[in-house]
């Protein structure tokens, strides 16, 4: 063999591996990407067995299986959005982790903000209150024939060395 | 200045009181709790059914009839309870064009053939073998039990231990054509 062909055979070797390697890293890449989207489902339903569990997050049997199918209709081509819409034909809005922005629904996502705001409102009429008050204070001299505090412990000094 | 101050009080008072009757509607108000189920008023699911006694049995073949549909688990201590209930009921309607199947979920063969020796299931009893009957019907526990009309439509869903009286109220329903459903 010439060191010309050797040369040429490392060449077609290098070659088909860097192929290869492509081909089983988009593989991998696909495969990883499946993984996410059931995942991704996965954490936006709950578990309908579990306290407070995610289909992600759960271990449960019915967890297991809702994980199969989620991967099962991916698969076959189902858009995230299909398959969530036949976990919540088979077990109503209550499956999704958070409510769904429709109807009355709205009021879930828009009631937080409102109260954050009303509160920040309220707070701020209360300091403007708070400060309006001090500013008013005067000072109120001791009406005659009253005895002003300042008089009143000068008294009492007076009394204290008497006893000491 | 002590009108103004109450008047403050009070619109905060009606402020905080509205917020949470509104959160209070949004989060229970809006649902229909004598609903078991959303699949109860729609056409059940299909489904094909491998019997434990090797046939197997669809969701096609049983139109026409109407069918008591009874998930349960060796290890379902309420399934237990049931059994007896399941077993004399089913030999009152087996000649009344009822269909009593269980489906055995979430548990192995051998579990599943010594409990129904021990505690009955002399109606056809089987298996999914994909495995989806359980999430397709929106099952979260056993026993749950669905009730499905001659058109294929279910008509009750109830979940816990059946008695003789509860299958006689939901068949008896199931059995009427037309009735609107209310669980």
């Amino acid at each position: 063999m010439t060191l010309t062909s050797t040369k040429k055979y490392t060449g077609i070797t290098t070659l088909a591996l860097t192929v290869l390697f492509l081909f089983s890293a988009a593989a991998i890449a696909a495969e990883k990407s499946l993984d996410d989207r059931v995942n991704e489902i996965a954490y936006l339903l709950m578990c309908p067995v579990c306290q407070g569990q995610s289909v992600a997050e759960s271990n449960s049997n019915l967890a297991n299986d809702m994980r199969q199918i989620i991967r099962k209709q991916l698969e076959e081509g189902k858009t995230n959005q299909e398959v969530i819409d036949y976990f919540v034909s088979s077990y109503g809005d209550s499956i999704l982790a958070s409510p769904p922005k429709k109807g009355i629904n709205w009021l879930l996502w828009v009631m937080p903000g409102v109260a954050v705001v009303l509160g920040a409102v309220g707070i701020a009429l209360f300091l403007h209150k708070s400060k309006r008050s001090e500013d008013e204070v005067e000072f109120i001299p001791a009406a005659p024939g009253e005895e002003s505090e300042s008089e009143y412990l000068k008294k009492v000094d007076e009394e204290l060395k008497k006893y000491e | 200045m002590r009108i103004v101050n109450s008047i403050i009080k009070f619109t905060v008072l009606a402020v905080i009181i509205l917020i949470l009757a509104v959160l209070g509607y949004a989060l229970f108000g809006d649902r229909d709790i004598t609903k078991t189920s959303p699949l109860v008023g729609k056409e059940a699911p299909s489904f094909t059914i491998k019997l434990y006694d090797g046939k197997r049995i669809s969701s096609e073949e049983l139109k026409g009839k109407t069918v008591l549909l009874n998930f349960w688990a060796s290890w379902c201590i309420p399934c237990r309870q049931e059994a007896p209930a399941l077993d004399e009921a089913w030999e009152k309607y087996k000649d009344r064009d009822v269909v009593f199947l269980g489906v055995n979920v979430w548990d192995d063969n051998e579990n599943a053939m010594s409990y129904m020796e021990k505690f009955g299931g002399q109606y056809p009893n089987g298996i999914d073998p994909e495995e989806e009957i359980q999430v397709n019907f929106g099952i979260g526990g056993v026993p749950e039990t669905y009730f499905i009309d001659k058109t294929g439509k279910i008509r009750d869903k109830y979940n816990g231990p059946l008695t003789g009286e509860i299958i006689d109220y939901y068949l008896d329903r199931a059995m009427k054509p037309g009735e609107e459903e209310t669980s």
